[in-house]
């Protein structure tokens, strides 16, 4: 097993020239501080890309305190985590066996820094690219060059990203919402985007501006609507709306179209293109105004939220975990510290209650009641509790159920009762599935009995095992020595109708 | 209510003790395993995370390490990750699994990674002692279940001549392996196969050796399949 590095996290440390996002990058990075200070110096001259990168970790890049206190709500019992499996991890990776928790906690961080760094830092082709955008969203008086509207398409463009990427798979669009660092990418893809569309209008490409804007902000501020609302919510709209089926994403879809044309037809005709421009131009402006005012609250707020409803999640997953505990474990223990005398409901509680909670730990779509594996379990589950002797069970393949295998269950059953009430003692079960057919062999450690000085009620048995197995092709054995008593079950795959009962 | 063991020569010649490190992270489980012993087995060392047992590993050199699969600490390797720590004393150290995990790739991995044998906890004490001079001596101890993840894994029909060695089991391992799986200690199956019981260990540790240098995709695939049985 090979591990990967380890990188501290990026949070901002409390070792601070201004806000302390450079010497927390180089910890991050484990770059030497004074180098990621000289760089960013270096930036912030080429166009201010490093005024903008300084400004935007120093927004979105928790300080190490609050980073703390994030961590240190997570769940201190080691069930909670074992129980569910995390819906980050597992949903980034659900291929990769050994290594996810590693892999998703270490590149992510670095993401946005990727996507970002060398456009920032070094001041090279990038650098028009990447300056322009943030600044847009944090200097307030950016006047004509960048176009103002570029403060909307920042957070818009982030914003958008998210339904569009989920229409074509259906179930996408709230694992893009759950993906660990989803957001970050999202917001990067997002500026990256209105950067090459500034550079395309440098480089003097006509960009249809006057169409994606509206465009933009119409699927933006969808976006942000949706984002109010908390997953739960959204969860049940979608479902009500049957919007998670393909259909109902294109009845959304076209809906949103003709709006979007609608409104675009309807701005365009009230007047001349030059005045829309301009009106939107300056609306704009003063959106992005307010919307820089404003931003810092409003992260913080949403952030708050986010930690919020974490742990919301948390609480709910850990009541349900109470809960079957309680409804189980708990009743359990208190029935054996009542029967702690009798030595035989104490073992057969503690083996009852301990299926019972290995089901819940580890439910296997196997097990249902359709496979022949389950079956037997089930009736060696049952003879378990009845007669308080345990009856473990070794599975080789597996096979749906038939009527002929509901003949051999209950052979078997009838075989563990016997087992369990005359042998005394474990009672072990080995099933074995093959193409030529199912063996059952259930052994007990008795002392014996002498097959032709059958006593009266093994007559019954004798019926219900031998008699029944012989009924549909089947054979049965009983071999018993002073060492105990294994019965044989023998059921041929698929016989001709007249069967070949051997005897 | 304890059953004949695996009773067999390895109990039964053995009269010098065994020294045993016990791994396992819950204290009422190692102290009840250490009443239950044999006193014959002296318990050296006790641990409960993998960085401690790697440490008392090897500083008390114990014959048998009894190993619980599923550990605290380290990298999350839990058994197998101790084995791994400890893998310039597999000569003379020898591992033996124990766990309330059915689950097989848990057991597989812990086999692969050196242990000479898998037994459930639930086993009785005389079974316990049985198995780690079984493990003392060189030869491997497969349970029921271990046996079945075995036929399981490699599959049930016997090996042809063509084939890898190691990928198959011959049809003389199977016939042991299906007799083990089927509850039968290892005095029985030679009893129930007429052959010595030096032969039915030779078949089980050429067994354990294919388990854990076969490296047949199925045995993986299988594993990463089969969250438990």
């Amino acid at each position: 097993m090979t591990t990967a590095p380890v990188r501290p996290p990026l949070v901002r440390s409390s070792d601070r020239m201004i806000a302390g996002v450079c010497a927390g990058l180089a910890a991050h990075l484990g770059w030497p501080v004074r180098m990621v200070r000289i760089g960013m110096a270096v930036a912030a001259l080429a166009g201010g890309a490093g005024f903008a990168f300084y400004a935007w970790l120093w927004i979105m890049v928790p300080t190490a305190d609050e980073a703390a206190r994030r961590n240190a709500r997570r769940p201190a019992s080691p069930i909670a985590p074992a129980v569910s499996t995390p819906p980050a991890g597992s949903l980034h990776e659900p291929g990769s066996a050994v290594d996810p928790p590693f892999s998703a906690g270490t590149y992510p961080p670095a993401y946005p820094l990727r996507g970002y760094g060398p456009g920032s830092i070094s001041p090279g082709a990038y650098a028009p690219a990447a300056g322009p955008a943030p600044s847009a969203m944090y200097d307030a008086g950016t006047p004509f060059q960048t176009p103002a509207a570029g403060a909307v398409p920042g957070t818009v463009g982030a914003g958008t990203a998210v339904p569009v990427s989920g229409v074509p798979g259906t179930g996408a669009w709230f694992r893009v919402r759950s993906m660990r660092y989803g957001k970050e990418i999202l917001l990067g893809s997002g500026l990256l985007l209105v950067a090459g569309i500034l550079i395309a209008r440098l480089l003097g490409a006509e960009v249809p501006l006057g169409t994606l804007i509206p465009a933009a902000a119409i699927l933006g501020g969808a976006a942000i609507a949706w984002m109010q609302l908390d997953e739960t919510r959204r969860a049940g709209l979608v479902d009500k709306t049957k919007a998670d089926q393909a259909g109902g994403w294109a009845r959304l879809a076209a809906g949103l179209a003709l709006v979007v044309a609608g409104v675009l037809v309807m701005v365009s005709g009230s007047g001349s293109w030059e005045q829309t421009w301009l009106a939107l131009l300056a609306s704009v402006a003063v959106l992005g105004g307010v919307a820089l005012v404003l931003l810092p609250w409003g992260l913080k707020f949403w952030r708050d939220l986010e930690t919020e409803r974490a742990g919301r999640v948390r609480e709910t997953e850990r009541a349900e975990i109470a809960a079957h505990l309680h409804d189980s474990v708990l009743q359990t223990l208190a029935l054996i510290q009542r029967r702690a005398a009798s030595e035989n409901d104490v073992v057969r509680l503690a083996r009852a209650q301990e299926r019972e909670l290995r089901g819940w730990l580890f439910k296997d779509p196997a097990k249902d009641a359709g496979q022949l594996s389950g079956r037997i379990k089930a009736a060696a589950a049952e003879v378990e509790d009845g007669l308080g002797n345990a009856v473990d069970v070794v599975s080789v393949g597996d096979t749906a159920m038939t009527d002929r295998h509901e003949a051999l269950v209950q052979a078997s059953r009838e075989a563990m009762l016997n087992a369990s009430r005359h042998g005394g003692g474990p009672v072990s079960v080995y099933l074995e599935v093959s193409d030529g057919g199912v063996d059952v062999f259930v052994k007990d450690r008795g002392s014996g009995f002498d097959l032709r000085g059958v006593p009266e009620d093994r007559l019954g048995v004798r019926e219900s095992i031998i008699g029944r197995m012989k009924r549909h092709g089947g054979t049965a054995e009983i071999i018993s020595s002073p060492d105990g008593t294994e019965v044989r079950l023998k059921l041929p795959a698929a016989v001709a109708e007249n069967g070949e009962g051997k005897p | 209510m304890s059953t004949p063991a695996l009773d067999g020569t390895a109990a039964g010649n053995q009269r010098e003790t065994v020294r045993v490190v016990i791994v396992d992270d819950h204290a009422i489980f190692r102290s009840g395993l250490k009443a239950d012993l044999d006193p014959r087995v002296t318990v050296v060392g006790e641990a409960g995370t993998v960085e401690q047992a790697i440490e008392v590993i090897a500083r008390t050199r114990p014959g048998v390490v009894l190993l619980d699969v599923h550990l605290p600490g380290g990298l999350g390797g839990g058994g197998r990750e101790v084995i791994a720590g400890s893998a310039a004393l597999l000569g003379t150290t020898k591992f033996l699994a124990l766990s309330v995990s059915d689950a097989a790739e848990d057991v597989v991995a812990v086999i692969r990674a050196g242990a000479r044998g898998y037994v459930t906890k639930t086993i009785s004490g005389a079974e316990i002692t049985d198995a780690v001079f079984r493990v003392a001596g060189g030869d491997a101890v497969f349970s029921p279940r271990l046996a079945g993840f075995v036929l399981d894994a490699f599959g049930t029909a016997p090996a042809d001549i063509a084939d890898d060695e190691l990928d198959r089991l011959s049809a003389r391992e199977l016939e042991v392996m299906r007799l083990i799986a089927r509850g039968y200690s290892y005095k029985e199956v030679a009893k129930e196969l007429f052959i010595s019981i030096k032969t039915v260990e030779t078949h089980v540790s050429a067994v354990l050796r294919k388990l854990q240098l076969s490296s047949r995709h199925e045995l993986t695939k299988w594993a990463a399949e089969r969250r438990l049985l």
